[in-house]
């Protein structure tokens, strides 16, 4: 079982925490979907890459010009680093929410189990408010900076892709990343007013 | 204040807050955020920055085979190759005293030629290797300690995430890095089977061996983890001979252990989703990290502390080998509380210029990489120390019936071989930078 953070009681708080939890659960499942096509493609990229190289190759010639000449058809998908580059950064800002309310962030906890578990939980919801308030400052950035990829009509190198999509999706998840982080700081709030139930990760 | 001050008062607000339960990257994504906006007088700089850093960050494609190697091992974990690895493994060493232990060492040396994380490896043998030994009686603390110890061999031997943030830090070869985690790592793994062959000569408890196994079925039980072996050649020596580059071979690896894992029946739709949530969870708290680090570095760039540390130190004109092994202590400290990747991304920009300046007598290359060997095993050692290291934590909720304190016990002489392995390679550059000086 996967940590996570704790349960509100019960009335329409249940619900809405099973709708946080499934958005950051379908999010970070879609950034593995994103992870997945590029392991596709850079695998197909490089089978591309390895039958175009056979193609060319010295001993290919004299067997058969005619299976050289099929292989020198294929090769590596044009971009495929490009692609590797924005699939990624979406993927990575698709996992953060789910981080966030599984509670997967790396601490040192050392130093605090032996402190009283009010200190504690006082503790967690300032971090977490923190936590929260850095992702909406990067999603007011990410968005900023969207429009100036816009204004300038920057491309990538190879594909000509506008660099502003990317940047558009990745402002998208960032603003619910936002909405995930407000709503898991609400939590830590009802955990330190409640005496700390949930905290069990 | 000026800046230098600045940046040295920043370190040890840092580690209070670490030490205050502050998530590892969000503490040096603020200090360094507060920082840079202090020392430049105004947030405006900041603010600017963020526009583009966190993307670009995100989408580096040298950082892009972390996500890839940790799902490379969240299907590893669920191929069914631990059963073949430990079989092929017990086939080999089961008749010797000790042997069912010992096997269990070589399979998570196996099991780390696909794998790249600590916990992961120890976990997954675990599983196997746990049932096993009990049934042939193995003590529950000695058996808990084995696979704890076993657990490192997984980052320690390539793949290697965490080594490959060193190289991306230290802007150095991926490929001559892993090359030289090698010989140590199976150094490693001799070690380890040696301390259970001394722990077996003292206290036999009821430890039995198995039968002796014939030659042919040794083989036969060797074919069957080719998987593992196809796997590991397509990816590291893919690496090494330059076919891909490592973010490629990243994926290929990925791609391998993920249709492994079809074929074997091991990925239903609920454990595939677990595989992929697992690996989101990894990698959004090491991304917050290494994003953290980019801007905590940056701003102890713009104060100049690491080039005035390392001057100084210099200037000290103390013996090279007696400051390597004072930062190798500073590792083996804080490694016992810090996990490795946070402990690396912290230090390295201080540290590694440090060491870069001084003459081992290598080539500042050479200097790097062993240097990075080093670091690696003594953070390591950190994850087996008692009392908070978390293999220990790991393995032992695994066996119910081990108490903490045996695990304590039984993981000492352990640690005390990763010391002694750590002496001799710190003594000895040229065992870890043989085999690539013979390559390259």
């Amino acid at each position: 079982m996967l940590a996570q953070a704790g349960v509100p009681v019960a009335g329409s708080g249940a619900h809405l925490h099973k709708f946080i939890m499934t958005l950051s659960r379908v999010l970070a499942l879609f950034g593995g979907l994103v992870l997945l096509a590029l392991i596709a493609s850079t695998t197909l990229s490089i089978i591309g890459r390895s039958l175009n190289t056979i193609g060319h190759s010295d001993y290919m010639a004299p067997i058969s010009q005619a299976i050289a000449g099929f292989l020198q058809k294929f090769g590596p998908i044009n971009g495929d680093y490009e692609l590797v580059e924005a699939g990624v950064a979406i993927a990575i800002f698709s996992f953060l929410p789910w981080c966030q309310m599984t509670r997967a962030h790396a601490t040192v906890d050392l130093f605090m189990a032996n402190i009283s578990r009010r200190l504690n939980a006082f503790l967690a919801l300032i971090w977490e408010a923190l936590l929260t308030f850095v992702t909406i400052l990067f999603a007011w950035r990410i968005i900023i900076g969207t429009q100036e990829k816009m204004l300038y009509g920057e491309t990538t190198f190879l594909l000509q892709m506008p660099v502003w999509q990317p940047y558009a999706v990745c402002s998208a998840i960032a603003v619910v990343a936002a909405i995930v982080g407000l709503y898991a700081t609400w939590i830590r709030i009802q955990e330190l007013r409640h005496g700390a139930e949930g905290i069990s990760a | 204040m000026s800046n230098l001050e600045l940046g040295i008062a920043s370190l040890p607000v840092l580690l209070a807050l670490i030490f205050l339960r502050m998530p590892i990257g969000l503490a040096m994504l603020g200090v360094g955020m507060a920082g840079t906006a202090v020392a430049l007088g105004g947030p405006n700089i900041v603010l600017a920055q963020l526009k583009g850093q966190v993307y670009s960050t995100f989408s580096s494609y040298s950082l892009s085979i972390v996500p890839l190697f940790l799902l490379m091992g969240q299907f590893a974990t669920l191929g069914g190759m631990s059963t073949s690895l430990f079989k092929a493994a017990e086939a080999f060493l089961g008749h010797r005293r000790g042997g069912v232990a010992m096997a269990s060492i070589g399979a998570c040396a196996g099991f780390g030629a696909i794998c790249g994380s600590s916990l992961a490896t120890a976990a997954t043998m675990g599983q196997v290797a746990l049932p096993e030994m009990k049934r042939y009686g193995y003590s529950g603390g000695l058996s808990t300690a084995t696979l704890a110890a076993g657990g490192t061999l997984g980052i320690l031997i390539p793949p290697s995430i965490v080594l490959v943030i060193y190289a991306i830090l230290t802007e150095q070869n991926i490929a001559k890095l892993f090359l030289a985690a090698f010989i140590p790592g199976i150094l490693a793994a001799i070690g380890y089977m040696i301390v259970i062959r001394i722990l077996m000569a003292l206290s036999p408890g009821n430890a039995q061996v198995k039968e002796r196994m014939p030659w042919g079925e040794r083989l036969v039980s060797l074919a069957s983890v080719w998987p593992v072996l196809a796997v590991f050649i397509l990816v590291v020596g893919g690496i090494y001979f330059g076919w891909f580059t490592p973010t490629e071979a990243a994926a290929i690896g990925a791609a391998g252990t993920g249709i492994i894992a079809f074929a074997n029946g091991g990925l239903s739709r609920q454990s595939f989703a677990d595989a992929i949530l697992k690996t989101a969870q990894n990698t959004g708290m090491i991304f917050l990290i290494i994003l953290g680090a980019a801007f905590y570095n940056a701003f102890l760039a713009l104060t100049h502390v690491p080039q005035e540390v390392s001057n100084l130190v210099v200037a000290m004109d103390v013996s090279p080998w007696i400051i390597l092994i004072i930062v190798l202590t500073i590792y083996l400290v804080f490694g016992c509380v810090m996990d490795s990747l946070s402990m690396i991304l912290l230090t390295v920009p201080i540290f590694f210029p440090i060491i870069s300046t001084l003459d081992f007598g290598l080539t500042p290359e050479e200097t790097a990489i062993w240097f990075g060997i080093l670091v690696l095993i003594v953070v390591e050692v950190g994850l087996i120390t008692p009392p908070v290291g978390m293999n220990l934590f790991v393995i032992n909720t695994m066996s119910r019936e081990t108490r903490i304190v045996d695990t304590y016990k039984y993981i000492l002489p352990f640690v005390a071989s990763d010391i002694i392995r750590t002496a001799i390679l710190v003594a000895f550059p040229a065992i870890t930078l043989g085999f690539m000086r013979l390559i390259y």
